[in-house]
């Protein structure tokens, strides 16, 4: 029978003994700013490809088209490998490593968080393109009635009605990104996972290390489903459309009791 | 290589805000407007009435080129809308012009279509704020001054989800008017209100009939008879009928209009 080691389990599951490791505390660091960074990319990245395809232009809307099918249409895992090692190997671009300071930005994270936002902006362009077509059409005809350019009207009346529409999708889509950040560990980008995977290595108790690497992850989701709440409800507020779950709900996927 | 010559531009007369020039227009193989020629001439207070689906909101949209004709020629203020001629041929004007004249052209819809992000004053502001670019000072004098005029002062920071119907088109009113423009469209602007909110939009419309150059799409035929100086019938995209609100309300002289007349006055 399998002897569960429960010193090696506490020390990685208890955050201060944890964190004393520098492999885990920078992979801590690198996962939530590498999320952070490639979301905020793939929403920007996903307006400017759900502008495109709504476009009059024939090519310009071609070409959101041929980006939201290709990055939908294969595995995240498939584009960053290609994106690093592909690039690399052809030198069409090697990432190379950034110093900053004392830090040292691999080229790895770079590529990785470069495929993530890429990867999120197809799958953000469909959410905002939701978004935008859920406003009354009436609406971008008031704007343009009094002489407001298609660009203003998208800015000033369109975008900010859609905003309400797109921020809960959007925060299930950050949600993924936490976790989708650990397939980064096919590039050996540092992140968590990775160093996990370091820690395992040396001590190989996979089955220890990878259950308190999971309650990482859970932690970030869970507090991040917190502060979805309280974007959600103050937004709601002045004007309730549809009352968000409460945080229970929302983290167990309660379905009844509405 | 043949020659083309543009035709000469019609000549137009200075008090003419609004000329159709034989304009036509189809969805598809429907013909929506056919061979519409119409002036409007400075301070007329214009109404069209018509059946549903007869083009009549689609001749309305057309003026600020909400919709586009497939031919013939729409001057406002003796400037084509939405196309400008090269050659004998129509080109469709770049987007910034065609802004530029629809700021001048102000509308109010039949749904308000009120921007519900933002406060009544805000509303009005907005326009004069960014397409305008005036000094929120004011631009903020301006929306009340208009806020006061429609009767709703105390309305000013209320949201569109928080007024009635017809608070909501007296305050889509007052954002046209935010924009000075020289001509205001109205697209059967009571027709979503209930009947008690009719008079208070109608009461505002007909202040402005006197100072302002108007065309209405409406059957209210109170309106019509109280402020308009012309009412056209419009069946199957053509003018069928065009004289004074008395004439064609109490004496038609076409069997359309007759028969139209008949349905909508019980």
């Amino acid at each position: 029978m399998y002897r569960f080691d429960w010193v090696v389990f506490w020390k990685y599951l208890w955050p201060v003994t944890a964190l004393q490791n520098p492999l885990i505390r920078n992979g801590l660091i690198v996962t939530v700013v590498v999320s952070v960074i490639a979301q905020v990319l793939g929403v920007i990245l996903g307006l400017f490809a759900a502008l495109g395809k709504m476009s009059k232009i024939g090519p310009v809307r071609v070409i959101a088209e041929a980006y939201i099918w290709y990055f939908r249409g294969t595995p995240l895992l498939v584009q960053m490998m290609l994106l690093f090692f592909g690039l690399g190997i052809t030198h069409i671009y090697n990432f190379p490593d950034i110093h900053l300071g004392a830090m040292v930005i691999s080229g790895a994270i770079q590529a990785g968080t470069l495929a993530l936002a890429i990867n999120e902006g197809a799958y953000m362009a469909e959410i905002v393109r939701a978004g935008i077509e859920a406003i009354d059409p009436g609406q971008l005809e008031a704007a343009k009635s009094l002489g407001m350019p298609y660009g203003m009207a998208m800015r000033r009346i369109i975008l900010p009605q859609a905003a309400k529409v797109i921020i809960p999708p959007l925060g299930n889509e950050f949600n993924n990104m936490m976790k989708t950040t650990s397939i980064m560990v096919v590039i050996s980008a540092a992140e968590l996972f990775f160093a996990f995977t370091q820690v395992n290595a040396r001590l190989f108790k996979p089955f220890e290390l990878f259950i308190a690497a999971s309650f990482y992850y859970l932690a970030l989701t869970t507090i991040w489903s917190f502060i979805q709440s309280w974007i959600e409800s103050s937004l709601g507020e002045r004007k309730s459309v549809v009352r968000s779950p409460g945080f229970i709900q929302r983290v167990f996927q309660f379905k009844g009791a509405h | 290589m043949t020659t083309m010559i543009a035709p000469p531009t019609p000549v137009i007369e200075d008090n003419v805000i609004v000329k159709f020039d034989h304009v036509n227009k189809y969805f598809g193989t429907l013909q929506v407007l056919n061979d519409i020629c119409l002036e409007v001439r400075k301070n007329e207070v214009l109404v069209i009435i018509g059946p549903s689906g007869s083009g009549k909101s689609t001749l309305l949209r057309s003026i600020n080129h909400l919709e586009k004709i497939n031919s013939g020629h729409i001057y406002v203020n003796g400037r084509m809308i939405g196309y400008y001629e090269q050659n004998g041929r129509l080109y469709e004007e770049s987007e910034k012009n065609v802004s530029q004249q629809r700021a001048a052209i102000g509308m109010v819809f039949q749904r308000f279509n009120l921007f519900p992000h933002l406060t009544a004053l805000e509303n009005i502001m907005e326009a004069p704020l960014n397409v305008l670019k005036m000094p929120r000072e004011n631009a903020k004098a301006e929306a009340n001054r208009l806020l006061q005029r429609v009767g709703l002062s105390d309305k000013s920071d209320s949201y569109p989800s928080q007024l009635s119907g017809g608070q909501q088109q007296r305050i889509a009113i007052a954002r046209a008017l935010a924009m000075k423009p020289s001509l205001m469209l109205f697209d059967e602007p009571t027709s979503a209100l209930d009947p008690e909110m009719i008079g208070e939009v109608l009461d505002v419309m007909k202040e402005l009939a006197h100072e302002m150059t108007m065309i209405v799409v409406s059957h209210e035929m109170g309106f019509a008879r109280a402020a308009a100086n012309r009412i056209i019938f419009v069946d199957d995209g053509k003018i069928v009928e065009s004289s004074t609100p008395e004439e064609l309300y109490l004496h038609p002289r076409e069997v359309r209009t007759k028969e139209f007349l008949s349905k909508i006055l019980h």
